[in-house]
């Protein structure tokens, strides 16, 4: 069937080539052209970094068939720094620290100069709204903000043009300066690579074969059909493992695919390497496995019944870990309690939804080294259990940690990288793999969901006397780092708090979910939110400020914590006080209040957001006219 | 992912129509391509092989705009964005740009059409219950035994429920045309998961047309979507309404009226809310952008919902 002719002016520069009638135009830019700058993180025209201007008109090359922009004027980011000198809006980026890990930075900056070539004096409102088409997962917006409006004052000329430049150090001193980021010219540019801009000659593409069922015993994998494809350079299954098998952060319970059986939906199976990526996925759909469905368990507490499913053969009671903690007698403190409040807290599987999805570039180089490169927020221990997997000395194996367009905890985990290097091993050529954003959400870790029972024992003043609580989280079907963080949640569990009994037990719990993982935080999420929330309604119905509860139970300088650490200082006091001033906090127990609270709607408090900024932006210039 | 062995851009209806021939039930029509991108992903439809993509967005008709005094006919390939750019239109279409901010964000309102919102009739589609609230009309056009022929029908009688719509084998969407309302005052309430770039749970569009006085209303209109299978006119709220005072005590009458129309299978509780509020509010802004006079409407009604 007919290839286009595709004709267009590329950043100033006319092209003509072929390409294939179904590519989007940010594949015929990124693939074709190789100016990876414009980045893709969902593919679906929600995040924004892939926008690109087209006669003028910034738009999602995500969502552009490459047909749509025939004949037309492209600009990408390269367009923006084209002859190195970075633009007024791409230093005002720097200056400001507007760009964290940098993946989104491509789109907010094109989406940033397209709002200031609209209306290059609108105001922070504008430009919010002008930006809304945008996504950024690390920095909460408002240094990208302040760089616009820093941006927009300079060249408009009520700022000069030193505003741009580095805050000088004060007798040495950077505290409370902007230094500038290093990293960041290569971010606002579009220069930096991650993995998936990465490219190497001969390099092939990888598809994932992934489990439909929860839990289901692998009859059979039948490669053959696939293998016959013309194109298809290799293809790996479980039993392509030369070593021993099996990666975690604290037990190596994952196979690098799946073995005799798959555990939840999503898990890996079969991996294919092949000439384009159009070819990998058709090898997929011709691989025939045969599964005999098992019985499988999504709620972890029903795990932990007599009878329940069992995951791994290790851990026949689905326990993943279990983590106590005591101190003094709880029995007892609650029995010397003025009032004994129980209640029951639940959290929710949350996705860490970084920027860029999982990527990596894979090769086995000339002294046969199988080298990974991966955005991996864990290359040394990766290194060394990678190492087993493929039964190769230590001194073959190397992680290159590429560029992370965020992580958040979520790639601590060997989800992907034993399948490149297998590939790499068998085919003898670079490989890559590339993560829709439906691949990073369906395989790699969420923050564990949690139910927890916590039962607080007060006297009438406020002195906390016992705290006991239970934690179940749902681990999902491997481990990763459920052990850590379970540990972790149940350290924090009874908060910076002095409470003489203290009884806290957290479990990790095998179900056929998603497995859970590493996310900022790592478990004190979970335990501070019951406990906070807990000590909020003892404040209700002690009649208390929640402030001065806590206040009357902070740990103080020296304190040991409920493990027994020495704390040297502890600042808890000056933040309760600087937060009870920013908040404008309403003194008072939660029940003193009518309605309405005195402390909301204050004009230092962010209105809740209300389109239309754009409405009064052409009133103002209207009436002014 | 969407793959085909063919893209072809007619520039005009007759090449459409051939096209559509040539490759009877072998195509797929596209026009901003928002809709039919995201549906093709692991999810929804998975990867998807449509032999022939013919994209509708270069025939002079559909991008044609006429504004006239009593009637504007919009070309089915009328991006979102041009509500918002183009100030003649926005004046004759007062719900319109108001509806266009909240859709999606600047970069897809440039691609995504009228038409497409339409013929995709998702039940939370934003474009079509504002364009419902001006009256608007399609034109459908096929070619038959070498001849175009057209037809025309009301827009909420085009869309029959969930991606169902009249349209028949072989026929486009060519225009839509609408009321002319100038003088009129539009809002456009909407909620969704989060504010920016969201679909709609609920969304509704209101026109009021005040007398010179700015104290009674000539004209109301008020269009629902997100309650049921398909956008509603809310009659009866606007047979309450008409010729009377604009005033508290009728908008909070009158708010308490559509609740019994919620059909959605989910969240009912939480959707009548909204209406109700969604009705006060909707009211209130068209009025104030209809010029009513403040002292008609009081400051407690308007701080609640404001
Ligand atoms: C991130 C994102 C955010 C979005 N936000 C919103 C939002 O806030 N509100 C909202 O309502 N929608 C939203 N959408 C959905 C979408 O953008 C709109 O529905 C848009 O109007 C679809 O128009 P299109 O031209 O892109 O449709 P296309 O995808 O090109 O087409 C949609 C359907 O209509 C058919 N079709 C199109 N034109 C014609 C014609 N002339 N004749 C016959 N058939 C035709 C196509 O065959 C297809 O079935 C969003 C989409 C995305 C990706
Ligand atoms: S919007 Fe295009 S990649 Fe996310
Ligand atoms: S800096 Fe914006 S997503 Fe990381």
């Amino acid at each position: 069937m007919p290839d286009l002719q595709f004709q267009a002016t590329i950043n100033g520069r006319k092209i003509s080539r072929s390409a294939k009638p179904h590519q989007r135009l940010l594949d015929f830019i990124r693939d074709d052209l190789n100016l990876t700058g414009n980045k893709e993180g969902c593919g679906a025209g929600e995040c924004g970094t892939c926008s690109v201007f087209v006669d003028g008109t910034l738009m999602k090359s995500c969502l552009l068939p490459v047909a749509k922009a025939q004949g037309t004027t492209i600009e990408t980011v390269e367009a923006l720094a084209k002859t190195g000198e970075l633009s007024v809006l791409q230093k005002a980026f720097h200056k400001t620290g507007a760009s964290q890990c940098g993946y989104c930075i491509p789109g907010m900056v094109m989406a940033a100069t397209a709002a200031l070539r609209t209306n290059p004096f609108a105001d922070r409102e504008e430009i919010k709204e002008r930006l809304g088409g945008n996504i950024c997962r690390c920095t909460g917006y408002q240094k990208i903000f302040d760089a616009v409006e820093l941006a927009r004052d300079v060249q408009n000329g009520t700022l000069p043009a030193s505003a741009l430049m580095e805050d000088e150090a004060e007798s040495g001193d950077f505290i409370g300066k902007n230094v500038r980021r290093i990293d960041t010219p290569s971010k606002v540019s579009g220069r930096l690579k991650y993995a998936a801009d990465m490219t190497m000659p001969g390099m092939l593409h990888v598809q994932v074969l992934r489990s439909p069922y929860a839990h289901a015993r692998i009859v059979s994998i039948d490669t053959s059909a696939a293998e016959a494809i013309e194109g298809v350079a290799g293809i790996i299954t479980s039993a392509d493992v030369p070593g021993e098998d099996g990666f975690g952060v604290f037990v190596n319970d994952q196979p690098v695919m799946a073995q005799d059986k798959v555990r939840y939906v999503g898990e890996a199976v079969a991996a294919v390497a092949a000439e384009d990526l159009l070819i990998a996925k058709r090898a997929l759909s011709s691989i025939n496995v045969i599964y005999a469905p098992l019985p499988s368990v999504f709620d972890p507490e029903e795990a932990l019944c007599p009878g329940a499913p069992v995951l791994h053969d290790y851990a026949p009671d689905n326990v993943t870990k279990h983590i106590p903690i005591r101190v003094g007698d709880t029995e007892k403190g609650f029995a010397e309690s003025d009032l004994v409040i129980e209640e029951t807290y639940s959290t929710q599987p949350i996705e860490h939804a970084y920027l860029e999805p999982e990527a990596g570039l894979t090769y086995v180089d000339h002294d046969g080294v199988v080298t990974i490169v991966s955005p991996d927020q864990n290359i040394t221990h990766h290194r060394h259990m990678l190492a087993r997997i493929i039964a190769k000395p230590i001194s073959k194996v190397r992680f290159i940690m590429s560029p992370v367009g965020g992580g958040f905890g979520g790639k601590e985990d060997m989800i992907y990288q034993g399948m490149l290097a297998l590939l790499a091993m068998k085919t003898q050529r670079p490989v890559r793999l590339v993560f829709t954003r439906e691949d990073s959400i369906i395989s790699t870790a969420k923050r564990h969901p949690s139910r927890t029972v916590l039962r607080m024992g007060l006297m009438r003043d406020g002195r906390i006397r016992a705290l006991r609580m239970k934690m179940i989280c749902d681990g999902g079907a491997y481990g990763l780092s459920t052990e850590g963080v379970m540990r972790k949640a149940a350290i924090l569990a009874a908060g910076p708090y002095v409470i003489p009994n203290v009884r806290v037990d957290t479990f990790g719990i095998y179900t056929n979910n998603t497995p859970s993982g590493a996310f900022r935080s790592f478990g004190a999420l979970q335990t501070a939110f019951a406990t906070e929330s807990h000590l909020d309604i003892c404040a209700e119905r002690l009649g208390l400020d929640p402030f001065q509860i806590r206040r009357i139970n902070a740990m103080r300088d020296g304190a040991l914590t409920h493990t027994k650490a020495k704390l040297g200082s502890v600042s808890l006091m000056r933040a309760l006080d600087a937060l009870e001033k920013a908040s404008g906090w309403e003194t008072g127990a939660p029940t003193s209040r009518g309605e309405i609270r005195g402390d909301l709607d204050r004009p230092d408090i962010r209105p809740p957001c209300a389109l239309g900024a754009r409405f009064a932006a052409a009133e103002k210039r209207e009436a002014a006219e | 992912m969407l793959t085909c062995d063919d893209y072809i851009t007619p520039a005009s209806l007759d090449e459409a129509f051939d096209a559509m021939a040539a490759h009877r039930s072998h195509y797929r029509i596209v026009a901003g391509a928002t809709d039919t991108l995201p549906w093709a992903r692991e999810g929804r439809a998975g990867d998807v092989h449509i032999p022939v993509l013919i994209d509708v967005t270069k025939i002079h008709e559909l991008l044609h705009i006429s504004v006239g005094d009593k009637r504007v006919r919009l070309g089915a390939a009328t991006p979102i964005q041009r509500f918002l750019d183009d100030t003649n239109l926005a004046r004759s279409l007062p719900a319109m740009p108001r509806c266009a901010v909240w859709f999606a964000d600047d970069q897809i309102r440039a691609q995504a059409t009228i038409g497409g919102n339409i013929v995709n009739a998702s039940p939370a589609a934003d474009a079509t219950p504002c364009l419902i609230a001006h009256e608007a009309e399609v034109e459908l056009a096929k070619k038959s035994g070498g001849k175009i022929t057209r037809r025309r029908m009301k827009l909420d009688q085009f869309v029959t429920g969930p991606n169902r719509t009249e349209l028949e084998e072989g026929e486009l969407l060519v225009g839509v045309e609408c009321d002319a309302l100038p003088g009129c005052g539009g809002s456009f309430e909407k909620v969704g998961h989060r504010r920016s770039l969201v679909i709609s749970l609920v969304c509704l569009a209101t026109l009021v047309k005040l007398d010179g006085k700015g104290r009674y209303i000539e004209d109301v209109r008020l269009s629902i979507a997100g309650i049921g299978p398909k956008p509603l006119r809310l009659n009866e709220i606007e047979n309450f309404l008409r010729r009377g005072p604009v005033s508290a005590e009728r908008f909070n009458q009158a708010a308490d009226m559509p609740v019994s129309l919620v059909a959605s299978r989910t969240r009912q509780e939480y959707r009548r809310e909204v209406v109700r509020g969604f009705v006060l509010r909707g009211l209130i802004n068209a009025a104030r952008a209809a010029g009513a006079k403040p002292d008609t409407l009081t400051p407690e009604l308007e701080a609640a919902y404001a």
